[in-house]
This record gives structure tokens, sequence and C-alpha cells, in this order.
């Protein structure tokens, strides 16, 4: 086996807390409650760690992270690190004043949540009454040098206006577009049926998108996110299991990915009772799935197993069983047949007739 | 968009560093990191927002005085068309 290269990114789950509900949130079904969560100091030493083993990116995500206090603390710690910090949020609960203190520590990009681009669908999706403020700090962003991206999740309900969506992102003048697809793990696979868009919308989609890129080289850089159910292979997810990126969820747990939690029997090491880079090369739950020693066929002789890793193990769990099936969004997968199923089996209409009232599962908020 | 006219004062876009080690510089971006070494890294250290493409061609003519002056040109220009279009360089 090849010998171990560094993470280089440190995805910091601060806080599950959430003003939003949004029907689609990747956090897990079973959320962390405030009184867990890591400490300042636990966070300033995670970052430190980070740094010294090579990361090179903090995201600070959530949760809704502008939900701890310390935010602007964590942050200027990450600074003192030596890190680029990414910051993923909704914007709820970011004031002028407050966005100053978090550039002033040292923010390097900031990555605002856009539901849809009229209120009512938005807020439809949010749980909450969002929108109107997120475009108001749009502007505040702009006043400061730091990146800005817009990040729009695309689903079956919001697909068929993508191109107004587009035009709407566009004047709030980010220098970079997000636009990804649902992805279906934790709140929106319970969801699924009313997320997941028809391959008409898919195709329309992606040349939406395409249209868009063009016409918005060199000022808005786009990156799309296309659905894995309709794609033939599977996605690179994290770009390999324990290979480039390190979870640490609210209360310290390190994960490969956001939902590795979904996975029986994996036991998952605490930065309270470790140091992030035993985490790494010790600790069981990133060498289960590392390398191609635990891969199946198709996989283990397949020519893509290089470049996509037999794809997703949550994926592989949620809709097989088995971690350690090929992903079923694979369409050389054994269990592929769970994929085309699913897709026969959603919502007919497309998308819910307006005033339908959609049978959802928001995303409550933990303890 | 076009490569940079004369007048450009190229610089790294907002959300865009240096990072990494001193060892292994890396340009820091969003949702990423960039190798870039030898002449790539000489041009952007001189694309510092005070310079004109002019003025960084000058000094590249310069520290390359071995290279063809039209080549050294339509390679940085290019260098920086791509990275403008990435949202890395501003002009």
């Amino acid at each position: 086996m090849s010998t171990l290269s560094n993470p280089l990114a440190l995805i910091a789950e601060i806080t599950h807390r959430c003003p939003l509900h949004c029907v689609y949130c990747s956090n897990p079904l079973e959320m962390i409650a405030a009184k867990s969560e890591l400490a300042t100091a636990d966070w300033t030493r995670v970052f430190s760690q980070a740094a010294s083993m090579g990361v090179l990116h903090v995201h600070l995500t959530g949760g809704e992270p502008l939900a701890r206090n310390d935010l602007t603390e964590l942050i200027k710690s990450a600074h003192r690190a030596g890190l680029y910090i990414n910051l993923i949020t909704s914007g709820i609960g970011l004031s002028r004043e407050r966005l100053q203190a978090l550039v002033d520590a040292g923010l390097d990009h900031i990555q605002l949540s856009f539901q849809d681009s009229a209120e009512e669908p938005a807020n439809q999706i949010a749980g909450t009454k969002a929108h109107a403020h997120k475009i108001e700090l749009a502007e505040w962003i702009r006043e400061h040098r730091i990146a800005f991206t817009t990040n729009l999740v695309i689903h079956r309900q919001n697909m068929n206006h993508l191109a107004e969506m587009i035009a709407f992102l566009e004047t709030l003048g980010p220098n970079r577009m997000e636009i990804a697809s649902a992805q279906y793990y934790g709140w929106a696979l319970k969801n699924r049926s009313s997320l997941m868009p028809t391959r008409e919308q898919v195709e329309n989609a992606i040349e939406v998108v395409a249209d868009a890129e063009k016409k918005l080289k060199g000022k808005i850089r786009i990156d799309f996110v296309v659905p894995d159910y309709y794609a033939r292979y599977p996605k690179a997810c994290m770009g390999g299991w324990g290979q480039k990126s390190i979870l640490i969820d609210p209360a310290g747990r390190a994960l490969p990915c956001h939902a590795a939690g979904v996975i029986p029997g994996l036991a998952f090491d605490n930065v309270r009772e470790h140091a992030l880079d035993w985490v790494w090369r010790e600790s069981a739950a990133f060498k289960k799935f590392r390398g191609e020693s635990w891969m199946p066929e198709p996989c283990r002789s397949c020519d893509r197993r290089a470049e996509d890793f037999g794809g997703c193990r949550c994926q592989a769990f949620l809709l097989t069983g088995d971690a350690a099936a090929t992903d079923p969004a694979c369409s050389l997968a054994p269990q592929h047949f769970v994929i085309e199923a699913a897709l026969r089996s959603t919502t007919p209409e497309v998308p819910a007739a307006a005033g339908a009232t959609l049978n959802w599962e928001y995303r409550p908020n933990p303890k | 968009m076009a490569a940079p006219n004369d007048s450009d004062r190229p610089r790294l876009a907002a959300g865009c560093r240096w990072g990494g080690s001193a060892e292994a510089r890396v340009l820091l971006v969003p949702e990423g990191a960039i190798r870039v070494q030898g002449p790539g890294e000489k041009i952007l250290q001189l694309c510092d927002g005070s310079r004109t493409f002019a003025e960084v061609l000058a000094e590249l003519e310069q520290a390359f005085s071995q290279g063809d002056p039209a080549k050294i040109r339509a390679d940085a220009a290019r260098f920086l068309e791509q990275l403008h279009d990435k949202r890395v360089v501003d002009y």
C-alpha cells in the first residue's frame, strides 16, 4: 500500500444548531445537542494540529456556524494557525457589524446558501423566512475583499426555473456559483420522492448551466454538481475515503465524511482524546475503506477504481444495506436496480402544483 | 473574457492568496489549492495590482533574458487569462 498523504481539508461541523430546517439538510438524523459541543479551546487545538499536518483549508460549517457565539474567536485561531477559512452559512444572524468582525478575524471566503430565487418557495424549502435577509447580506459581503460564493441546491421542485435562479444570483455579484443537486443522505433521503428530479429536468439543467457558464465566463465561475442517480458512474466521493478530508462533528468525533455515522460498526475516535494526526493515521473508521483492499467486484478489477473509488460508502449502505458494496449509482453495480426503482417511484407531478402541500419532513433543531 | 491589456493591473482576486509551507507554496483559492511553480510563480508575484501588464512583461523579459519576448507575452497572457476565467486573477 502506498504511503498515506496528509489531509488537505478539515471540515469543522461546529454545531448542529440552525435557524433553517431545510428538507435536504446534510446533517445526520441524530443531531448533537448544544451541551455536547466542543469548546473554543478544543477547536483552537484542532486547527493548530491540522495546520501542522499540512491541512490547507478549514470549512466552518454546521448546522449554522453563526449559531456559535465564539465564531469570531474560532476564525481568529484558524487564521493564526495559517489555514484558509471558508464559512458555509445561511447568513441568518449575520449583521453588517458581525460580518466586519469575521473578516477582520481572517475570513477568506464566504459561501452563502440560497434555496430559490423567489421568496415564497425559498422559505418553503427552508421552513422559515430567510430569503430577504440573504439578499441584503450579499450586498454587505461585496464591500469586503473576500471570496463570495452563492450556493444553490437544485431538485425537482425548483429545477424548472433554474435559468431564472441563476439570473437572480448573478445580480448578487458573487465570484463563484455552486449549483448542487440535492444528495440523498439523511434528511434528503427521507424527502427523496419530492426532491428527485426527472431525467428531462436534469438534461435541461445541464444545458441551462452550460449556457450560463458561457455567458458568465471571466465574471462568475460556476461549479455544478450533477445528480449521481442519473450518472453512468458514481461520484468520487470525498476524493476517496480517508484520502483528502477529515470531518470533525460538533462533539469532536472524527469522520471521513458528513454521513459516515450511518454506517454500522464504525467506531469514531474523538479529538478530545486523540491528536488529529493520530486519528488520521490510526483511527479504524478511517482505515476501513481506505485504499482498494475492501473493494468487491466489479470495482476490484475496474479501470475506474482509482478515479471514483467505488463511489460512496454511505450511499452503498443506505441503499443496499452493505457499506462495502459497489455504490448502486454505478451502472455496473450489481444492485443498480435500486437506483432505477427509486427513479420510477418519485412523485409524479413536476413540480408540485402551486399551493399543493408537499409531504416534507423538515429538519428539526437539536436540543 | 480576453487576455489582459497592457494597461491592466492584474492581481490575485479576492479570497485568493499564497499559503502552504515554505517548501511547498501553493495558491489558496476557494475550495482548492493550485501549485504554481517556475515562471508561473514569478508572473503571479509580479501581479500585485500596482504593476501594469506591460510592466510585468518588462520584468519578465529581464528575468528570462534568453527568452523570446513575443513568446513571453503570449505565455503570460494565456496563463493570466486562464486564471482570470477561474476567478483567481482580476484585471
